[in-house]
């Protein structure tokens, strides 16, 4: 065999372990309470819980296209912003992203933790700037189309779904 | 948490906690909530180094149920697709209905780092010494992941060449049937034995590079798939000869540029057809590719190429092989070209609903290495133009239903009408 394809594949595996090293970065991009201090600042106000009624858990199913899995949800939120930590499975594992609701639109949406080996392109600001100023249309869709990502269809789905969520469930706790 | 220690959790909750007396139940929940939370943060710095979870999956992200956490050790999932599809024959009136392939997977998290993938395959929906399906093991590999920019993975993968060899459910392409090129110039779904590291390395900007498992040019059997015969699935594989690869793509939303190439010997010193002994026969595969969508409208092109080395030799050990088991010899492959581009746009999107009307023209050109004496000829079907029209609608994101026409320009035999259905989940 002629090996210099070999040497050249080493050599490239190497320069690449060498970016990848300087490039390391965790899994967890951040945490959830850097999250909501990011929002609100050194003194975010308590969490409170907000529950699933059977009534929400059926809109919220709509929306999801399967139940939920808890009966509660933990929110941060003042007079006019909301901020939920949500979580979906994309293809395999769960996605876990924040949402910031601010009088009704989504004002920014960061993804906290990715475990999936593939997919990861969600968490560019080029994909989750889509999301601005996003609201619900009447029926409890995005009232905008949100550009894929190719090769990571379930992954935007699931974000797609959880934004739904999170203004969905912002729209219950003004009430 | 074990039940024992969460109801004891709670007890101590009830007992330590004035403030319920007075509390609404709302604040009550909160107050055991938090007491609850606490006393798993508690018990998770008390256990021992071994058992206890690492700091990503020992969160609870806010989900009071903590699924999470089931993830941090131990947690495996099914994933799956398939697809059924009935074709009428224009030319010959016959039609045909078949499952084409059920897909089921396991995937399993070790750790935080560690994960196995897989996916088995079984098509033509019966298999059995007598009947056409087949059952095979598409993918099945473990990946370590330092970071987002650095994975080594190991086992049976996919390549990542093209763009249907690693995303090839059902609902991600459109048209009943697989495109051509990536079916005959670029032998989806191809994977090989072996070992590659991959990440982002930069926003957007996807590597993947590696040694595998090569092709084994003795088992070429079919001249009509270009080197497509000659792959060999992590069966068996005879890896005298090894390949390597690397590819680079480039993501957005809406937007997808990449490519990729694929190189090594294929002889493997004769241990199939010993005529090939000290034959390298190097085969070369490389592809462009782009997607682009806008406005509903989605586009995309491919573009492969490739050649294999000493087609000459593999013609004589192609006419060796007839010879001594008296079949009919075929000119070995020497050149593969083929591309399409395609287009489709969303006219209708309502709720889960979205109908896609497309459109592709795909050419091939398979170049073999004729030898007229002994009867080893290209053959016409090889260089081929295919032009499809249909529309994919899509009843869920992960459920679509399909049709189209299929034209084509030489083995008019295969001109159809396509119905089929799929999904994945």
């Amino acid at each position: 065999m002629n090996r210099r394809p070999l040497r050249s594949l080493a050599l490239l595996m190497l320069a690449l372990g060498a970016v990848a090293a300087g490039l390391a970065r965790g899994e967890v991009y951040q945490e959830p309470d850097a999250f909501v201090a990011e929002v609100f600042g050194s003194k975010p106000p308590a969490p409170k819980v907000l529950w699933l009624t059977q009534d929400i858990q059926t809109q919220a199913a709509a929306i999801l296209g399967h139940p939920p899995a808890q009966l509660r949800q933990r929110h941060w939120s003042d007079s006019h912003r909301s901020v939920w930590i949500l979580e979906e499975i994309g293809k395999e594992e769960l996605i876990t992203a924040g949402f910031v609701v601010v009088d009704g639109r989504i004002d920014h949406v960061r993804v906290l933790v990715y475990r999936e080996s593939r997919g990861q392109e969600v968490r560019a600001p080029s994909f989750l700037k889509q999301f601005k100023e996003a609201k619900l249309a009447p029926d409890d869709r995005l009232d905008r189309e949100i550009d894929g990502i190719a090769g990571a269809t379930l992954s935007v789905a699931a974000m797609q779904r959880m934004a739904r969520l999170a203004l969905f469930l912002d729209r219950i706790i003004r009430k | 948490m074990k039940k024992s220690n969460l109801a004891l959790a709670l007890a101590a909750a009830f007992a330590a906690s004035p403030a319920l007396g007075q509390a609404t139940v709302d604040q009550k929940l909160e107050i055991l909530q938090q007491e609850i939370d606490d006393l798993k943060a508690q018990a998770r710095r008390a256990a021992p180094p071994t058992q206890q979870p690492a700091a990503p999956y020992a969160q609870d992200y806010g989900s009071p149920l903590g699924r999470s956490l089931s993830l941090g050790s131990g947690g495996t999932n099914i994933t799956g697709y398939g697809e059924m599809g009935y074709s009428k024959f224009r030319r010959s009136g016959d039609a045909r209905a078949d499952l084409q392939r059920f897909v089921f997977g396991f995937n399993h998290r070790f750790d935080e780092q560690l994960t196995f993938h897989s996916e088995i395959e079984i098509e033509h929906a019966v298999v059995s010494s007598s009947d056409n399906g087949e059952a095979e093991i598409e993918q099945a590999w473990l990946n370590y992941k330092v970071s987002d920019a650095a994975n080594v993975k190991g086992g049976l993968f996919l390549i990542p060449l093209g763009i249907l060899n690693e995303t090839h459910e059902p609902p991600t392409y459109y048209g009943v049937m697989r495109n051509q090129v990536e079916t005959r110039v670029i032998p989806t779904t191809w994977r090989e034995l072996g070992a590659g590291v991959h990440g982002i390395a930069g926003e957007g900007l996807r590597y993947d590079a590696g040694i595998t498992t090569n092709f084994d040019s003795g088992k070429l059997d079919d001249p009509t798939t270009g080197i497509r015969s000659g792959h060999q699935e992590g069966q068996l594989a005879n890896a005298r000869n090894l390949a390597v690869y690397a590819a680079l793509n480039y993501r957005r939303p809406g937007l997808l540029v990449g490519g990729g190439i694929f190189t090594g010997d294929t002889g493997q010193n004769g241990a199939s057809n010993p005529a090939l002994r000290g034959v390298s026969a190097r085969l070369t595969l490389w592809d462009l590719h782009a997607q682009y969508r806008v406005a509903g409208l989605d586009l995309q092109a491919l573009y492969a190429a490739g050649s294999l080395g000493d087609s000459d030799r593999l013609n004589a050990a192609i006419l060796a092989n007839a010879t001594a088991n008296g079949t009919t010899p075929f000119a070995a492959p020497k050149t593969i070209r083929g591309g399409y581009v395609q287009a489709a746009y969303h006219a209708y999107r309502r709720g889960q609903f979205d109908i896609a009307p497309f459109a592709r023209y795909e050419r091939i050109d398979i170049k073999q290495q004729e030898d007229p004496a002994n009867g080893q000829l290209q053959d016409p079907n090889n260089i081929e133009r295919i032009k499809t029209f249909g529309v994919n609608f899509w009843v869920h994101p992960q459920v679509v239903l399909k049709a189209d026409i299929q034209r084509y320009t030489t083995d008019k035999s295969q001109d159809r009408f396509n119905l089929g259905l799929g999904f994945m989940f």
